[in-house]
């Protein structure tokens, strides 16, 4: 149940076909005492290797005619709404979110509509690098203000605020104003910089990214450059422990440039010694650094053997240490920070709103926990992006780059060569034949064990006649039975041809569809017949009996219905029809595909088909009778 | 889970030590490894993207940067079809009271990935939710292509195999991830605290693990199932209990929870607390005051008004075990301090020295306030208490209250500096009268290299002390930014041909595959190493 009933979903067929997993042949071989989890309810123990396997495979053919099961929870996972889908006409299947690969071919804001170019997109971290902005607290957009306006006073000029309409938060209550309107992003993290530590925007990291490349890999095996490198380093470590000292406790971001310096340093430090045995210090030489040597020397000169190096050895190589200082990213807790936190949370004026929630939370940065902590969020990017084909990879859908414009260069829904399926209640008019208008069952709560009607349209929207084949489970799977009856299950669609055509070719069709459809409520539904017919849909009828559910049953007093009461589900009322929708039709062969001596008959025909399934949302059974 | 003890003690989970200058060899090889696989070279251009999976969370994010991009649960919400907004309708399941009380096992089930008891798991489920959390990472937050860079997952270093086929046979079929590394979570959470041996404390979902690292080498873990996720159910019969009125509180034990989970997750993640310790003797002075939490009925509208110091009484049940003696509980449901001091006793006394005062809490456990402080209290408890022994009970203690009188009679007869052993007790009698407190041996092989080394300082060493990590996530991105490649490499094709049954047994692979970094070496097998 998701929406309004009635609903119908459809299920890609690729959820038949299960992930491939290269190592479940030889697992089952070698440890047959792993069962799949389906087959634990089944006592075969005693089962030797050989019949495991066979009757593993006759459960597999099994699986292949197994009627599809709307309940399972696998089945969440394969239904579509039918307007999702897209078609690969090359394949000639249906193609769902997992049956795709996408390329992103745009990033824009939500928000401004702005593009940004690919290469700012990770170093803004994925989100709008302007202004745009959602509250931390309740994540409705914020809005830039004066401070004058959100005081009251208007007068256009002086500091700014972000500011969400929603709850009333403002950037004023974390203490935050802002000097420009303009740039915000910028600004906040120069301000959350200078209070968290250095070393924390994008530019910094930039910077210590450039410094690594300095280190260029041939450089690394002339010794020169290696001597000047540390000294280097030493000297921007006590400079930027200096800076550092001041600041116990670094912002996340900071330690973790921190460390990553510190370990830069290290791995210099300790690998230039092999190159200059005097400079080594004396040091356990752990097996990690005789296997780098042990690699060099096995690189440089391999006729040497794999242990040519292992005279050298000898000269100790430098051990990487670990971090000591807070410069160098360590850092020692404290159980008075933990007690503080705790009389703070306690603290009457902290309280439930003072504790960020946990969905608050998730989106900051990890050492958040109070709400007065909470930094405006900018607004996550979105992407326009082109869908392949995964199988065939050929493109399905191709968007236009401009995040302004809605159109498509490509796209292949799945509903331009599958029929739509519509479904609607039929008017009970046995039982209220007194008044002409029979009112519709009301879908929510169907009763049980009372026949229903069900129109179900399919309407065709490519240019050929399909012929339709729908199969359904005479009792719908799960615990509540509910008996199905398609009355027609096999019929044809007309094409999709021009409306003018057929408005010109016979006038009076429509009409006489119109009178049909009029007539609807004094028409019986009858075996084998369609209801109604158009020039590209067909409507069927279904009858349903829906089954009584366990709760109901309870009144009668049976023992042992707790277990049923226990594992009835949530949705288990929700009468879904699983239908299995065959169609063949004959289609124009495709150029490509004909023979180079055939494409001179252009009106060649290809027979085609398809089979998937799909769902019937009809309504909820109540639960009294 | 069953069979830990061929995994633990392989102790080559994290096989590239950081000596390892990556950038040299690798440049400098090029010319001879092109003949192998020329584009792998050139493909580590692209940051590769950091994935850290557990039970209930996921972190993603590129290398090199210090937080991920997102953080991303599992819930109802996240299996519900395409198009069902029932979600945003009615407000996210979970909120409000349920109808009926539920078993506590199948009140957490929905919302984690997998659960350690995989009889219950249906692998082909667990594929399916996989395939959409990552995919829907990708879209909303990562924003890149999925599967053209590298993949990096953190894991705990104990996964089930079947729960790591089904994850890597996922990502390889869905996309063309050239190759996935995997990297143990605990080695990455030591190398984020800038450490290289720690003892690792996981308070996670389903299990506490207390890993000790030596040297960026796994050397033991123990397990215990006191962890949030009983932490969770307990906080939820607690609610419940309030919502159906203290009365019949002793007998309430069993009966279901009838909060919803995301309610009492959120109270957990609010209020949750840890009481300092008391001595045996004294009282606790126990905050008198209450705070107003949303009523568990209608937690939309009413608040209702509960004593903080009940907040902290599922932490204390069920992470420290308090209440229950020590003799009444099981081999896997420890408590964690009792964890944590079994970890130390069964490293070897070296490792356990430097081990002990680099001590870090990660996993959702280690944010409630109070609780690593609590346990480290606990644990010097223990070690006060018990020394570094494992023998214990009634005998032994008169046992030695009987050499204590042998040694103070035989001290002041003779004067004999020991008692000649009467049996093999002894030696370990005297160790453990006070290690502490006797003047340390004179080492003069740690002298002079203290004399050669002055300018090293010495590290910190048989203290109890606590050090803070980024997070696994964090090390993850460290270590593989500073391009060092992992040990458990595991490549497109070769994963596709046999899938995991092609990892070579080998769990201490020939010496040549290690040097790291050398495509030349010889790739055709690959290993699992601490997941084999």
């Amino acid at each position: 149940m998701s929406r309004p009933f009635p609903y119908t979903y459809i299920s890609c067929p690729c959820a038949d076909t299960p992930v491939p997993d290269p190592a479940r042949k030889r697992r089952s071989r070698e440890s047959p005492q792993k069962p799949p989890p389906e087959r634990d309810t089944e006592a075969n123990e005693g089962q030797d290797d050989a019949k495991q396997s066979a009757d593993k495979d006759d459960e597999e053919d099994e699986d292949e005619e197994q009627t599809f099961d709307p309940r399972s929870p696998r089945s969440n996972f394969s239904l579509y709404p039918p307007e999702q889908l897209l078609y690969c006409e090359d394949c000639h299947q249906i193609k769902c979110p997992r049956c795709i690969t996408e390329e992103i071919v745009s990033w824009y804001c939500p928000n401004c509509l702005f593009e940004t170019p690919s290469s700012m997109v990770r170093s803004d971290g994925g989100r709008c690098g302007r202004n745009c902005f959602n509250c931390p607290v309740c994540t409705a957009p914020l809005a830039v203000s004066t401070i004058e306006n959100v005081t009251g006073n208007a007068s256009g000029q002086g500091p700014w605020v972000l500011s969400c309409g929603y709850c009333l938060w403002t950037t004023l209550d974390i203490g935050i104003k802002f000097d420009k309107p303009t740039n915000i992003r910028s600004q906040l993290q120069k301000m959350t910089d200078s209070t968290t530590g250095p070393a924390f925007d994008a530019r910094s990291r930039q910077g210590s990214r450039a410094f690594g490349d300095l280190k260029s890999p041939l450089s690394n095996f002339a010794s020169i450059d290696e001597q000047a490198n540390p000294s280097e380093r030493d000297t921007e470590q006590s400079t930027s422990k200096e800076d550092q000292t001041p600041t116990p406790h670094l912002g996340a971001e900071a330690r973790f440039a921190a460390l990553k310096n510190f370990y830069r340093t290290q791995i210099s430090e300790t690998s230039n010694s092999p190159s200059d045995p005097l400079s080594s210090e004396f040091g356990f030489s752990s097996p990690g650094a005789l296997n780098r040597l042990m690699s060099l020397y096995a690189s440089s000169s391999r006729l040497s053997g794999l242990y040519g190096g292992t005279k050298k050895t000898k000269s100790k190589p430098p051990v990487m240490r670990e971090a000591l200082t807070a410069s160098e990213g360590l850092r020692i807790a404290s159980g008075d920070a933990d007690s503080a936190l705790v009389e703070r949370i306690a603290s009457p004026d902290c309280g439930w709103d003072g504790v960020a929630s946990l969905s608050q939370r998730t989106e900051q940065s990890p050492d958040v926990r109070f709400v007065d902590e909470l930094l405006p969020l900018p607004v996550l990017l979105r992407t326009k992006r082109a869908k392949r084909c995964k199988s065939c990879k050929h493109i399905l859908v191709k968007p236009e780059t401009k995040p302004q414009s809605t159109r498509f260069r490509i796209r292949l829904i799945a509903l331009s060569y599958i029929p739509l399926p519509t479904l609607r209640p039929l008017a009970q008019s046995s039982a209220t034949s007194i008044s002409g208008l029979a009112p519709a069952p009301d879908l929510n709560a169907l009763s049980p064990l009372r026949p229903y009607h069900v129109l179900l349209t399919l309407k065709n929207h490519m240019f050929d006649p399909v012929r339709i084949t729908l199969a359904t489970p005479s009792v719908t799977p799960g615990i509540v039975a509910t008996k199905v009856t398609v009355l027609c299950p096999q019929f044809e669609i007309g094409a999709n041809s021009d409306v003018w055509d057929e408005a010109l070719q016979n006038a009076t069709a429509p009409l006489s569809d119109r009178i049909t459809g009029m007539r609807g409520g004094e028409k019986v539904p009858e075996a084998g017949k369609v209801w109604e017919k158009g020039r590209n849909w067909t409507t069927v009828v279904l009858e349903v009996v829906p089954g009584t559910l366990p709760g109901s049953q309870a009144e009668d007093g049976q023992a042992g219905n707790t277990d049923i009461a226990a594992t009835f589900q949530k949705d288990e009322d929700v009468l879904e029809i699983p239908v299995f929708v065959h169609m063949e039709w004959d289609a124009e062969a495709q150029l490509e595909q004909q023979n180079v001596g055939k494409a001179s008959k252009p009106d060649d025909l290809v027979a085609r088909e398809l089979a998937y399934w799909m769902v019937l949302g009809v309504g909820r059974i109540q639960a009294a009778l | 889970m069953s069979a830990p003890s061929n995994l633990r003690h392989t102790q080559t989970a994290r096989p590239t030590s950081p000596h390892t200058p990556q950038q040299p060899s690798r440049s400098g090889n090029t010319s001879f490894a092109s003949t192998t696989s020329p584009g792998s070279t050139f493909r580590n251009e692209d940051d590769a993207i950091i994935f850290e999976l557990g039970a209930r969370w996921l972190r993603a994010g590129f290398e090199g940067s210090g937080t991920p991009f997102c953080v991303v649960g599992f819930g109802p919400e996240e299996s519900r079809r395409v198009g069902d907004y029932r979600g945003w309708i009615q407000g996210a399941a979970g909120n409000g009271p349920l109808p009926k009380p539920v078993n506590a096992e199948d009140w957490a089930r929905d919302y984690e990935l997998w659960q350690p008891d995989l009889r219950k798991v249906d692998l082909g489920l667990l594929e399916d939710k996989i395939e959409r959390l990552f995919r829907e990472t990708y879209n909303q937050y990562l924003l890149t292509d999925a599967g053209s860079s590298r993949l990096v997952l953190t894991l705990p270093s104990l996964m089930p195999h079947p729960l790591l086929s089904s994850l890597l046979s996922t990502l390889f079929s869905r996309w063309r991830f050239p190759s996935i590394t995997l990297l143990p979570s605990a080695t990455m959470s030591a190398t984020a605290a800038g450490l290289r041996s720690a003892l690792v404390v996981d308070i996670g979902w389903a299990e506490t693990t207390a890993t000790g690292l030596y040297e960026y080498r796994e050397i033991t873990t123990k397990r215990s199932t006191r962890a949030m996720k009983s932490t969770h159910q307990e906080l939820g019969r607690l609610l419940s209990r309030l919502v159906s009125g203290e009365n019949h509180e002793t007998e309430a034990k069993d009966d279901g929870i009838s909060v919803g989970f995301a309610y009492c997750e959120e109270i957990l993640t609010r209020f949750a607390w840890c009481k300092p310790r008391t001595n045996d003797g004294e009282q606790a002075e126990v905050p008198a005051h209450t705070v107003l939490i949303p009523s568990p009925t209608n937690p939309a509208q009413g608040f209702v008004d509960v004593p903080f110091s009940r907040l902290a009484e599922p932490v204390e049940t069920v992470l420290l075990a308090t209440g229950t003696p020590e003799s009444e509980l099981d081999d896997e449901e420890k408590s964690i301090p009792l964890l944590v001091y079994n970890t130390l006793l069964a490293l070897p006394p070296d490792a356990r020295g430097t081990c002990m005062s680099r001590i870090l809490f990660v996993g959702g456990g280690a944010r409630i306030p109070g609780l690593r402080q609590r346990i480290l209290q606990e644990v010097s408890f223990l070690i006060e208490q018990h020394g570094w022994s494992a023998i214990r009970g009634k005998a032994v203690e008169r046992q030695r209250q009987r050499m204590e009188d042998l040694r103070i009679s035989s001290r002041t007869n003779g004067q004999k500096p020991k008692p000649t052993s009467e049996n093999g007790d002894t030696p370990a009698e005297d160790e453990k009268i006070d290690p502490s407190q006797e003047v340390p041996e004179i080492d003069f092989v740690e002298q002079k290299l203290r004399r050669q080394n002055k300018d090293i300082p010495v590290p910190v060493q048989g203290v109890l002390r606590e050090v803070e990590s980024l997070g696994a996530w964090a090390g993850a991105s460290l270590v593989t930014s500073l391009k060092l490649r992992g040990m458990v490499e595991i490549e497109r094709e070769k994963f596709l041909q046999h899938g995991l049954a092609g990892a070579t047994r080998d769990s201490e692979p020939p010496v040549p595959d290690r040097r790291s970094g050398l495509r030349a070496g010889d790739r055709s097998s690959w290993t699992l190493a601490g997941w084999a």
